[in-house]
């Protein structure tokens, strides 16, 4: 069963240069209790995709159907019981939190907001935070006396308040150091399997995303370009993009490291307020052809449920 | 200076910061020495003191930091020992910094070309400063050159701006590039792309370069050894074979466990260091890792292991590596 689906979901901003095209025609689904890893350059529109899901940004064109309801449509007002089953953990742990409340009333607030009755909100709150590994002490503790890993398990643990079934997890470990992403992307992991939550997981760190995720999608300016379940796409990419970042990914071992060839991406990743026309990417392609300035490749299925964008692989 | 010569030696270390909360001892006894044309690698814990430590090399400390003790031999004088002005000529000259983030260091109200000569006109280069400006920007891939250097930071993309730094730091050819996390905020193919030229500059100008950075990834595929930093300390340094394929300290060990297994990838489970970074105000007595360390033993919490040398290039600091935990050598 599909918790989300995205039929050409459209993000244009209005800006004084013009408008951006941050979100171009994206289509995916994510069915119950999976991880969709979403990839690419900074400014490809990863973001903009979770917050338009999310709605809060209202799309400029598709739909967004969760739990079999369209909700692209719906009042902020409307979205209210929706929102209770998707939340949203951000990027920046040191930003998301209001530095102005407790640990405990930072992890209350959604339940007011979605009005949890009151007497269990204390409990609940406890619970939540043991969970994420937090104790009862920390309750009445500020942020700022929090570690950035802390941060995030409590951002974790507002974003669980309300028992939400799906979750987008917008960079959750960037802004933490190596030896403690480890220790949240666990917390994550066994999260998904107690509560059977879903997961969209956007990140800058390939490796991380392969490893949490069950399916993979690159995004470049806008667009999907390649979509495949997680092994298949890093074992055997297929669209020269996705082969070009793969191939970037630094290796922590110093053998492998030296054997691997990069395959370099000339030119720099055109503006979205102007993209190439055709395919997007052919400002840059390693394996151009004078048709991709005409021709507008789509997302076909190239077996295996493998979703490649580009005509000539 | 022959292609072997020690550039760079840093004798036992110790720079902290007097704050209204107390001494925070940012750098605690640090030892490490760099060659001619040699690329180290820095890399450790969030605030284990790798930008502390080079900035102490260029006294960049602000008003709070100081170097209370230690050695910093540079091509044979001891910088601890200069004065303002004589530092002054070093920076910028023969070792030159790019930091984390690029706007921070280029005006924004001034154009490339005009801090390019700047830089050349500061430290008194002679030639043609014009030619020379565009020669580098040529030679980090800012085309066409010419056009480029009329432009102000704000008309370039992260990556070109971080060329940008570059070249402003080699422009005057400097012996010694410290470059702090210098592909952090870029993507993957771009960040392939600086290190790339890093290393190109390195060769065919001999500059050292020391490259800090918590991507085990670069480290593993940029730099001739490393130094793994802990609470204040170097705990252990060697080639990237022997940090890798030897590795000495359980900190070293749980960091490179912490990351993804490309090999046995999915269902794998990530083995992460447990618990959190020492307090510097009140650093624990013995070794700053005791706390998180699975092998901690008694001798760990009260007393600072010493330096083991595992071999001619590898070094250590852990009780596990001196026999009876406890004899010192
Ligand atoms: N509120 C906004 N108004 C105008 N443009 C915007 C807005 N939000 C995002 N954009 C633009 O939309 C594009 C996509 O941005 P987005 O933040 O989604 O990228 P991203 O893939 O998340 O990048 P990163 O990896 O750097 O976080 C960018 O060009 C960005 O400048
Ligand atoms: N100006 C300052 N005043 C007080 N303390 C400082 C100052 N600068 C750095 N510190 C402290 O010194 C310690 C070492 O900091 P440093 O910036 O060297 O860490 P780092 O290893 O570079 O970390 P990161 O990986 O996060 O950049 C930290 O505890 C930091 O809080
Ligand atoms: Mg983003
Ligand atoms: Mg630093």
């Amino acid at each position: 069963m599909n918790v989300l689906e995205i039929n050409n979901l459209k993000k244009y901003f209005e800006t004084s240069a013009g408008v951006v095209h941050s979100v171009d025609g994206v289509s995916f689904n994510i069915s119950k209790g999976e991880t969709l890893g979403l990839v690419g350059e900074s400014g490809c529109g990863k973001t903009t995709t979770g917050r338009t899901i999310i709605k809060l940004y209202e799309p400029t064109g598709g739909q967004i159907i969760f739990n079999g309801v369209d909700i692209t449509g719906m009042t902020q007002k409307e979205m209210l019981p929706v929102r209770k089953k998707m939340q949203m953990i951000f990027q920046d742990p040191y930003a998301s939190l209001n530095p102005r409340m407790t640990i405990g009333d930072i992890v209350i607030e959604p339940m007011i907001i979605h009005k949890i009755p009151k007497e269990q909100h204390r409990d609940r709150m406890i619970n939540l935070l043991r969970r994420v590994g937090l104790n009862s002490e920390h309750a009445n503790r500020y942020p700022h006396e929090f570690s950035g890993g802390q941060r995030q398990r409590v951002g974790i643990a507002r974003a669980l308040a309300v028992e939400p079934e799906f979750i987008i997890c917008d960079e959750p470990i960037s802004a933490l150091d190596v030896s403690i992403q480890a220790q949240v992307v666990n917390m994550l992991e066994d999260l998904q399997k107690d509560l059977g939550l879903t997961y969209l997981f956007i990140a800058h760190d390939l490796s991380m995303v392969r490893h949490i995720s069950s399916r993979v999608a690159v995004m470049y300016l806008g667009e999907i370009v390649e979509l495949a379940e997680s092994s298949e796409l890093y074992k055997n990419p297929k669209h020269p993009y996705t082969r070009s970042l793969l191939s970037s990914i630094p290796i922590p071992d110093p053998d492998k490291s030296d054997e691997r060839k990069i395959i370099p991406l000339s030119g720099e990743i055109p503006s979205p307020l102007n993209p190439p026309k055709g395919c997007k990417f052919s400002t840059r392609c390693p394996i151009f052809k004078s048709d991709c300035k005409n021709i507008k490749p789509v997302l076909k299925n190239i077996g295996n449920e493998h979703f490649c964008a580009c005509p000539f692989v | 200076m022959s292609d072997n010569e020690i550039l760079l030696e840093v004798k036992d270390l110790h720079t902290s910061f007097f704050t209204q909360a107390g001494e925070v001892k940012a750098v605690n006894g640090v030892s490490f020495y760099l060659r001619r044309g040699e690329i180290l690698g820095i890399a450790g814990e969030s605030g284990s003191g790798k930008s502390v430590t080079m900035l102490s090399v260029l006294k960049l400390l602000g008003r709070s930091g100081k170097i209370t003790s230690g050695e910093i031999i540079f091509k044979g004088r001891d910088l601890t020992k200069l004065n303002k002005r004589e530092i002054e000529d070093i920076r910028g000259k023969s070792i030159s910094m790019i930091f984390q983030d690029p706007m921070t260091s280029l005006n924004p109200v001034l154009s490339v070309g005009y801090q390019l000569r700047e830089a050349l006109r500061r430290h008194k280069i002679e030639g043609d400063h014009k030619k020379l400006s565009i020669d580098i920007l040529e030679r980090v891939g800012v085309v066409p050159a010419e056009t480029r250097l009329k432009q102000y930071p704000h008309e370039f993309s992260g990556g070109q701006r971080q060329r940008i730094m570059i070249a402003m730091a080699m422009i005057c050819k400097p012996d010694l590039l410290i470059a702090d996390e210098p592909t952090t905020a870029l993507d993957v193919t771009v960040q392939a792309q600086i290190l790339d030229l890093m290393k190109e500059l390195q060769r065919n100008f001999s500059t050292s370069i020391i490259l800090i950075t918590h991507d085990l990834g670069v480290i593993a595929g940029s730099c001739d050894r490393v130094m793994i930093m802990y609470g204040g300390h170097s705990i252990e340094q060697g080639t990237r074979q022997d940090i890798f394929y030897k590795t000495a300290h359980p900190y070293t060990t749980g960091l490179l466990k912490s990351v993804p297994d490309p090999d046995n990838i999915n269902n794998a489970r990530l083995i992460p260091i447990e618990g959190q970074p020492p307090d510097l105000i009140n650093p624990p007595k013995g070794c700053p890792f005791a706390l998180r360390c699975p092998d901690v033993m008694r001798v760990c919490v009260e007393n600072l292991p010493p330096e083991k040398f595992l071999s001619d290039t590898h070094k250590a600091s852990c009780w596990l590596l001196h026999k009876n935990g406890g004899d010192k050598n």
